[in-house]
């Protein structure tokens, strides 16, 4: 047995039935997270209403406006194109956060089934996919993602594929772990001799109990998504233009004029390491909140 | 025990071949070819030509035949010749790893030596303000991306004392100094990302370790503080840290790409995604093996050791 | 910045590029030997093979191995024909009322390994470009053969003596075998070992290549000029990330850039960085240009073409995807750079250079005729390289195009499928690049526009045009032939062949310790660097 089961062999803490989440509850719990969750909420929200929020059209050059600094006309200055940084950045919100949404939903989903059902199917099913999962897993995902991205071609789907595919077998680990660990309980030894068949007791008994980890690791990898989209971007294989996700900003021509306009490469990447940073506290909030004996 | 040795053996050898399939695929699966790529200098495509060369570098055979060509000769320790460059494949490897193992190496050391000490404290300060300031200090070092953080440093180099670190490799024999100084910013800009992690890992096996009954045994002993922290609980906390450590590998390959890129270091990561790009295809397939082999090989270290040192591990 | 300021801006740094030449002349320092260049490059060169490649990493990194014929002297910023001076020979003259070119060659002169030079290398080497028949040694791409088309064979009646017979008089052989494109090779070397070793007769040889990190040379002790070169040695360092090549040269990593890095961004901010930084502002003999492919319907039609190409502005281009730095021009590099191009009152009548507004009008209105409209807009796709700066240009040329009601999204295709799509006619409008190997029309015309050229993109025929490209190769009177190669240039224009977005301008860098290198008007001739030497 691999460490991972080791993580979790004590029998998981089960959502306590009848205590619905709630958002005061949780502040309450941990203000970080919370501060987190706000962030996010905030980002998300400009992103979404970027039409509205943003001061000009994020792909309109303009020859005479090249190189304006933060001032009271661009809120953050202008790059080498003239565009206006600002709405860039509020319009990069949709895509990077979009990307960050997809990859984690999809390693999330991904992840979760193959990891419950290797965890509960059995000895044999669980013998092949181990494996899969381990040459998965030993791929740097960098690198993976590369090579996706260069047989697939640049483009958003590709990206999203390319980032969230290596996340499954990590999420698979846990949740499988966790799956195998509630199979043992008595409780689903008792549903069974009750006469439940497989798949009631999957849905009805395991996978509430794998909820928890499966929202914390969904969380955290929205924030590794956005990383590694970034650094896809920096070498040239991200998110194609017109659509200016924040990676793209800080590579394509940003780094060449980083010490003449260095608002060009601060934003972005504040603007990027601020929506981790979010995503990051609101994870270890929700680990805190929803249980606190997980650790990865 | 042995039995389990060797059931992980097996299963690594299976992890890897594998591996060699699903990266041999995935590379015939990108469109474009080196031929495309040579003839992109000279600005123009003979299909003529560009057969003769296809064929010159036995890529018209089967894809099985030139897989079993590829793993035969990887088998006996031929790594082949690289498209891009015209020389063996190993030539151009070899000098390579040490450059990167030195700077995972030394990213390492910087991680644990700001990880741990700092997550010592946050768990014996819990929920204090220090232990705030350095969850969040460490929090932003899994936020930032490593490129942006290495071009930060770097401006910062430039900007301030007109100084960067030497473009070209300093052998330890040329130049101890300058060859420290040519890893050390780079290893910070590495190792930061792994330090968070770290912190995270000792802040939250140490509280765990520091509630359990034979931590406040000894504290009821009257064993003194300082004793307890390290003794027993660190030595607890110990293992899931060797976890992170040894997983963490597969991750910092990611930023050592573009670390290397950044601060021009001639290590294999960032020569990798150039043969990515070249569809230099013995380059790409033999490093990626490299790759998998270490990591495949960390995790059997790290299972192995896992076993030794917590004894509820079953082996099956 | 005005379009105005940023013309004074050049020709002042022009001037005083000028004058910091000829004053450093005036006060003639004596050249000082030893030392070694620590030089910028961006990449690996596809090979060492300059007759193979066709990229200036291959020059600035390899052209200190090799000689040629004759070369652009590398102490005059403008490459024209009496800037010519002899290299590997000697003199050499025009018989047979222009077609032959006689070369008398230096004796004495050995290749790198200890082999002597003669007549035989010459013929070798262009029976090897030229591919004739018989021929056992073949080269893997050739890029240039066009150049040569017109050489009927090349005869070496002794081992000083080499004549090129012509089919027909070709005055721009001469530039064109001065191009540092044209180096000759050893007849006793593989040509395929020379895309990873180099045996020249150069001042400096290859002493080791470190893929992705350095090329290194060494001072030839045994070259044919004596007391050349100055230098001991070059590194070649190899710096991929643009911002950390920048940096690398402002903490003093490096001496001097790499020809068409010089963006004016980095040169201000160095110069401001370190105020006696050298900053030279040149041409680079590049163009950013449109690919139209021609064989795909709306580009067959000549309205939609005109349409398109009035849309983009090229005075905001210049100012925006390269800060000012390209100056508008035809097919050819315009004056004062060149010396063929189209000056400003020929091109003010071409689309893309007047009034913006009003051709932006002009440009809805020829649309609208074609049948495209407000109810159906033209829709396309323009593709190009994953590079910063091919990127941009597209960027640009989309939003331009938005402003004349033109729907176009962006393809980004990564370098390994370029060529090979555009060779494939697959694309609708690539945003590219051109560099022509010396400033001179056949060397421009023939590779780009001829009908059925390699390197013809666009697939642009037109047997009128082909008439009087032959036409002004073989004038051989310069005023003439400048009355067709100005005409060849407008109707280029305005057919919409491949519309010419700017010339860029190189803003090159060195510190000033750095002394014998003058940056010419084109990039590709300039790096044997034997003259180069250090007083630091």
């Amino acid at each position: 047995m691999s460490r991972a089961d080791a993580v979790a062999s004590a029998p998981p803490a089960a959502v306590p039935a009848g205590r619905r989440p709630r958002f005061g509850a949780f502040a309450r719990r941990s203000p970080l997270g919370a501060v987190g969750a706000l962030v996010m909420l905030v980002v998300m929200v400009a992103g979404l209403a970027a039409p509205l929020v943003a001061t000009y059209d994020p792909t309109r050059t303009d020859a005479a406006q090249t190189f304006v600094p933060p001032g009271p006309r661009h809120w953050l200055g202008t790059d080498h194109l003239g565009r206006d940084i600002y709405s860039r950045l509020v319009h990069g919100a949709r895509v990077s956060l979009a990307v960050g949404v997809a990859c984690a939903l999809l390693g999330g989903i991904g992840g979760g089934a193959v990891g419950l059902i290797s965890g509960l199917a059995g000895r044999r099913l669980d013998a092949v996919v181990q494996p899969v999962l381990d040459i998965m897993q030993g791929f740097p995902l960098l690198v993976l993602a590369l090579v996706m991205t260069a047989a697939l071609g640049p483009s958003i789907g590709t990206v999203v594929v390319a980032i969230s595919v290596p996340f499954i077998p990590r999420v698979a680990r846990v949740v499988r772990a966790v799956a195998l660990g509630v199979r043992e309980t008595t409780y689903v030894e008792a549903a069974r001799a009750l006469g439940a068949g497989g798949l009631r007791v999957a849905l009805r008994h395991v996978f509430p109990n794998t909820v928890a980890p499966l929202v914390i690791m969904t969380t955290a990898q929205l924030g590794s998504a956005i990383l590694v989209e970034a650094s896809l971007s920096f070498l040239g294989l991200g998110i194609p233009e017109p659509y200016p996700s924040w990676g793209r900003m800080l590579s394509v021509s940003a780094t060449e004029f980083a010490q003449r306009a260095p608002w060009l490469v601060v934003f972005p990447g504040l603007a990027i390491s601020l929506v981790v940073f979010a995503s990051n506290l609101f994870g270890d909030g929700l680990r805190d909140y929803l249980d606190p004996r997980l650790r990865f | 025990m042995r039995a389990f040795v060797f059931r992980r053996l097996g299963l690594a050898t299976v992890t890897l071949v594998g591996m060699s399939i699903a990266i041999f695929v995935l590379l015939r699966l990108a469109p474009g070819s080196i031929v495309d790529l040579l003839f992109s200098a000279a600005g123009y495509v003979n299909p003529v030509e560009k057969q003769r060369i296809t064929h010159e570098l036995l890529l018209d055979r089967p894809i099985v035949v030139q897989y079993i060509q590829w793993a035969g000769a990887l088998l006996h320790g031929d790594l082949g010749k690289s498209y891009r460059y015209d020389v063996a494949a190993a030539r151009l490897i070899g000098p390579r790893v040490p450059v990167t193992v030195e700077l995972a190496v030394m990213g390492m050391a910087v991680a644990l030596l700001v990880g741990l000490p700092t997550g010592i404290i946050s768990a014996t300060r819990q929920n204090t303000a220090l232990d705030y300031g350095l969850r969040i200090f460490s929090l932003a070092g899994l936020s930032m991306p490593a490129f942006w953080l290495g071009m930060l440093i770097i401006l910062f180099l430039v900007r301030v004392a007109g100084w960067i670190p030497p473009m070209l490799y300093v052998p330890v024999r040329e130049n101890l100094g300058l060859h420290v100084l040519q890893f050390l910013f780079p290893a910070l800009a590495v190792g930061y990302r792994s330090a968070a992690l770290i912190n995270r890992m000792t802040r939250s096996s140490m509280l765990e370790v520091l509630r359990e009954d034979y931590v406040r045994t000894g504290r009821a002993k009257g064993l003194a503080g300082r004793v307890v922290v390290y003794r027993h609980a660190l030595r607890n906390a110990l293992l899931p840290i060797v976890t992170v450590v040894g997983t963490e590998f597969a991750f910092l390959i990611g930023g050592l790409v573009v670390t290397e890129t950044v601060f021009n270091l001639p290590g294999v990561a960032r020569f990798l995604v150039d043969a990515i790009l070249w569809r230099d295809y013995p380059v790409v397939q033999n490093l990626v093996m490299l790759i998998a082999i270490v990591v495949v090989l960390s995790n059997l270290a790290v299972d192995l050791l896992y076993a030794r040192l917590d004894p509820r591990v079953r082996y099956t | 910045m005005t379009h105005h300021a940023s013309l004074r801006w050049i020709v002042c740094a022009a001037l005083t590029g000028i004058l910091a030449a000829s004053s450093a002349w005036a006060a003639v320092p004596a050249p000082k030997h030893g030392g070694v260049l620590n030089a910028m490059h961006r990449e690996d060169p596809p090979s060492l093979s300059i007759i193979e490649e066709a990229t200036i990493s291959v020059n600035w990194g390899v052209m200190p191995c090799y000689n040629n014929l004759v070369i652009f002297d590398p102490a005059k910023p403008q490459e024209t024909p009496q800037s010519i001076i002899g290299d590997l020979a000697e003199k050499w003259d025009w018989r047979d009322a222009g077609k032959t070119l006689a070369f008398t060659l230096r004796r004495g002169v050995r290749w790198h390994d200890g082999r002597p030079f003669s007549s035989a290398d010459v013929k070798y080497t262009f029976d090897l470009i030229r591919e004739t028949p018989g021929m056992t040694a073949r080269l893997r791409l050739n890029p240039r053969k066009l150049w040569y088309a017109n050489v009927q064979s090349v005869d070496t009646p002794d081992p000083a003596t080499v004549l090129f017979r012509l089919k027909r008089p070709q005055p721009s052989l001469v530039m064109l075998l001065a191009s540092g494109y044209s180096p000759i090779y050893p007849a006793h070397v593989p040509p395929a070992e020379l895309r990873t070793r180099c045996v020249g007769t150069g001042p400096f040889k290859l002493k080791e290549y470190r893929p992705g990190e350095l090329i290194e040379f060494v001072r030839n002790p045994d070259y044919f000029i004596k007391g050349r070169p100055y230098l001991d040695g070059i590194r070649f360092i190899i710096i991929k990330e643009r911002g950390t090549r920048v940096a690398a040269l402002q903490a003093g990593r490096l001496d001097i850039m790499m020809p068409q890095e010089g963006t004016r961004p980095a040169a201000e901010q160095l110069k401001k960085a370190v105020p006696s930084m050298l900053v030279t502002v040149t041409s680079q003999n590049i163009n950013d240009n449109m690919l139209v492919n021609f064989k795909r319907p709306p580009f067959t039609d000549p309205r939609v073409r005109r349409a398109l190409s009035l849309a983009i502005d090229r005075q905001a281009y210049a100012q925006a995807v390269r800060q000012g730095a390209a100056i508008a021009g035809a097919s050819l590099l315009p004056r004062p750079w060149g010396l063929w191009g189209l000056g400003p009152s020929a091109l003010a009548g071409l689309p893309g250079t007047g009034n913006a507004a009003a051709q932006k009008t002009e440009a809805r209105r020829l649309l609208a005729e074609a049948g495209f409209g407000p109810g159906k807009s033209l829709r396309l796709v323009v593709s190009t390289r994953a590079i910063a700066l091919y990127v941009d240009m597209a960027t640009f040329v989309i939003d331009q195009f938005k402003q004349i009601g033109v729907d176009a999204t962006l393809e980004q295709v990564e370098s390994a499928q370029w060529y090979a799509k555009l060779t494939r006619g697959d694309y609708q409008m690539g945003a590219n690049l051109t560099g022509i190997g010396a400033d001179d029309p056949d060397a421009a015309f023939y590779e780009n526009y001829a009908c059925g050229s390699e390197r013809n993109y666009s697939q642009y025929c037109n047997p009128e045009v082909d008439r009087l490209i032959d036409a002004q190769s073989q004038e051989l009177n310069p005023q003439k032939r400048a009355v067709i190669v100005a005409d060849i240039q407008r109707r280029l224009e305005i057919d919409g062949a491949r519309p010419i977005l700017g010339w860029d301008l190189d803003y090159f860098a060195m510190w000033p310790y750095v002394h014998g290198f003058v940056p010419h008007n084109s990039v590709y001739s300039e790096a044997r660097l034997q003259d180069v030497w250090l007083s630091r």
